[in-house]
């Protein structure tokens, strides 16, 4: 294997997240129980260079240990490191060395790409040169040079992610956490951010992304970690993990050995 | 410069939508055509027949009659030249209007001096507004004191009237103007999920904090300054003679009205921008926004029934700047008690600001569901 891949980017050290569920939430989870573990005793490491990515059913934990690494939310118990910094010591120097998408981070849509590329440029402390030069080059790779000035409340579902994504990597972070990116785009937009996180990879980025999509693992993953009820049931290099057959028998296999049969 | 840029897209977000202005502007608006249509209605000049008594060196009270009669409302005086005491007497009792009395050798030049003594009646203090204002406007190029004497103890109805409500309408302005800015743009964006967006970039929690804070007051303020021009711009009309209630204002109750209502602003507006941190949506935020906003008419009001407060109402917030606008308004210059108020208020809003960055730090507070 490639020596790039022996350095540590991401470590996620038996991370734990306990959510308290109201009155309203037990109702729809179809509990009595008024506690909900999401993340349960999660480990997990990933390298530079790489593309890691989390797979697992609806409700498994994989946006919530996503927004624990970028620092959103706090874990119970764990801890997880990026770049060596602790997302619970050191969260200011996280954020700065990651660029988050997730469909709970909105952009005003009063404002237009143009302007909301400077100001978290700005949030960021990048310097108004490299500012200028990188947004000619991700609005151009990204087709949002003709979208510029346009509110981004007028834009397109697939234009607006594309616009959260650039402004996600403004500040040319190392590593790239990315929950569902390819949501609710059509096959085209799908395929230009697909292509752009290879292009990423190849840029030397270390890219998180959780999905629940075998293809999209398939096509892009170096490894993958299969999250199964906040646990990780089964984490390791594509092929390795595969053995021979597709990801999606795989899954099964897994998920049965776990749940027993499939609901 | 982080702080900047979040200071500069609040200004942005606000100057770039004409709906927003409109919303800040319109109160001051509203108090100046209302304050007219009052003043127009208290101030119709009747006309009177006046009977004024002189004492003194009378040689201008022949002055004064000639100006009051020229001022178009066919009123007519009636000059009495009479003793000082036997004038008071007819004051007093209501039989004259007014009395003039003018010093020894009386000469419009510094030294000398006239007194006017009028009742309550409305024929009373007509005389005594336009005879004011006659004798102010001979006194601006020469010094000579003019001063007036009212028998009756409530004496001026318009300035009464002024310092009583004006504090209360001025707090209901400024307060709604930082209502709709404010929980716009702090439950608003925390609603719509863009505040989540800022916080997980490296920014200092205290920067957007304040990065809400001070904008959001600046604009505030524009609105207050607007009810402030409104109310200013309607002080002539509404005191019918001018210069002498604007003349009785000098120019350090304006600074410290001015500073009052200043300080009042940036308090009200990170109040909400709390309550608005801790809501979950824009409805909620003007939900517990309302009960502020009844506590804070329930003060003004309260201030304005009960006269006599100690000196403790300056560590009261909202109600230090409520009391002490009435009482520069009512011609007392409270100085000490309003600056220690408006520097009560700035400490008040450093606390808010704190615990507003603190919460925007609090995962219970951001994300809870
Ligand atoms: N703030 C919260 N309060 C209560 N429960 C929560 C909260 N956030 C997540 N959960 C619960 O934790 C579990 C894991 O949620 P999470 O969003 O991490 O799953 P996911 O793997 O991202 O699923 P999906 O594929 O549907 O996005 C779910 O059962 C969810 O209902
Ligand atoms: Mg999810």
């Amino acid at each position: 294997m490639n020596d790039l891949f022996t350095d540590e980017i991401v470590r996620a050290e038996n991370l734990k997240k306990t959510f308290t569920l109201s009155r309203k939430q037990q109702r729809v989870e179809k509990t009595t129980s008024t506690r909900k573990v999401a993340v349960d005793g999660l480990s997990f490491s990933a390298y530079r260079g790489e593309i890691f990515g989390l797979l697992g059913p609806n409700g498994a934990g994989k946006t919530t240990t996503l927004r624990m690494l970028s620092t959103l939310i706090k874990p119970d118990e764990g801890d997880a490191y990026i770049m060596g910094h602790s997302v619970l010591k050191d969260p200011q120097k996280v954020r700065d060395c990651i660029g988050f998408l997730t469909s709970e981070l909105k952009l005003e849509g009063f404002f237009t790409p143009d302007y909301l590329f400077d100001f978290f440029g700005a949030m960021h402390g990048v310097e108004k040169t490299v500012l200028a030069s990188r947004k000619k080059e991700l609005f151009g790779r990204f087709g949002i040079g003709a979208f510029s000035q346009v509110k981004v409340s007028d834009l397109s579902t697939g234009m607006k992610q594309k616009v959260s994504l650039v402004i996600s990597i403004v500040h040319d972070p190392d590593v790239v956490i990315f929950d569902e990116p390819t949501n609710g785009l059509d096959v085209l937009t799908a395929k230009v951010v697909t292509d752009f996180l290879g292009e990423l990879k190849n840029m030397g980025k270390s890219i998180l992304l959780s999905t629940h999509i075998f293809s999209l693992v398939e096509k892009l993953c170096d490894r993958v970690g299969v999250i199964i009820d906040g646990k990780m049931a089964e984490c390791g290099a594509l092929s390795d993990l595969c053995g021979g057959k597709s990801l999606e028998e795989r899954f099964f296999e897994i998920y049965r050995g776990i749940k027993g049969d499939i609901l | 410069m982080k702080l900047l840029a979040l200071m500069k897209k609040e200004f942005h977000r606000f100057f770039h939508d004409p709906r927003l202005i409109v919303t800040i502007l319109l109160p001051g608006i509203v108090i100046f055509l209302l304050y007219n249509v009052i003043g127009s209605l208290v101030n119709t000049q009747e006309k009177y027949d006046y009977k004024v008594y002189v004492a003194g060196d009378a040689a201008y009270a022949q002055v004064i009659k000639a100006a009051v009669e020229a001022d178009g409302s066919g009123s007519t005086v009636e000059l009495v030249f009479a003793a000082e005491e036997e004038g008071k007497a007819a004051v007093q009792k209501g039989e004259a209007s007014a009395l003039l009395v003018f010093s020894e050798n009386f000469t419009p030049a510094a030294g000398s001096s006239v007194q006017i003594w009028y009742g309550g009646s409305d024929e009373s203090l007509s005389f005594y507004n336009l005879a004011t204002a006659v004798l102010q406007g001979i006194a601006q190029a020469n010094t000579f004191s003019v001063e007036g004497h009212s028998f009756e103890p409530e004496e001026n109805f318009a300035k009464m009237f002024i310092a009583g409500l004006l504090p209360f309408l001025v707090v209901t302005f400024v307060f709604s103007a930082c209502m709709s800015v404010t929980l716009e743009s702090v439950a608003g964006e925390k609603e719509r999920g863009t505040l989540a967006t800022i916080l997980a970039t490296s920014v200092k929690r205290s920067h957007i904090a304040l990065g809400k804070v001070i904008p959001l007051s600046c604009i505030s303020a524009i609105g207050a300054a607007s009810s402030f021009c409104g109310v200013v711009f309607s002080l002539p009309k509404l005191m019918g003679a001018d210069l002498t209630v604007l003349g009785g204002y000098g120019f350090g109750s304006y600074v410290l009205l001015f500073l009052l209502i200043l300080s009042f602003v940036p308090l009200i507006v990170s109040a909400i921008a709390t309550v608005s941190t801790l809501s979950r949506s824009v409805k909620e935020a003007s939900g517990y926004t309302s009960v502020v906003m009844i506590l804070v008419m329930l003060v003004s009001i309260v201030s304005m029934v009960v006269t006599q407060m100690g000196d403790w109402v300056i560590a009261v917030p909202v109600l230090n700047a409520v009391v002490f606008m009435g009482k520069i308004l009512g011609g007392e210059l409270a100085v000490w008690q309003s600056l220690a108020s408006v520097a009560a208020n700035l400490v008040y809003t450093v606390l808010l600001v704190w615990l507003i960055s603190r919460m925007l730090s609090s995962e219970r507070v951001m994300f809870g569901k």
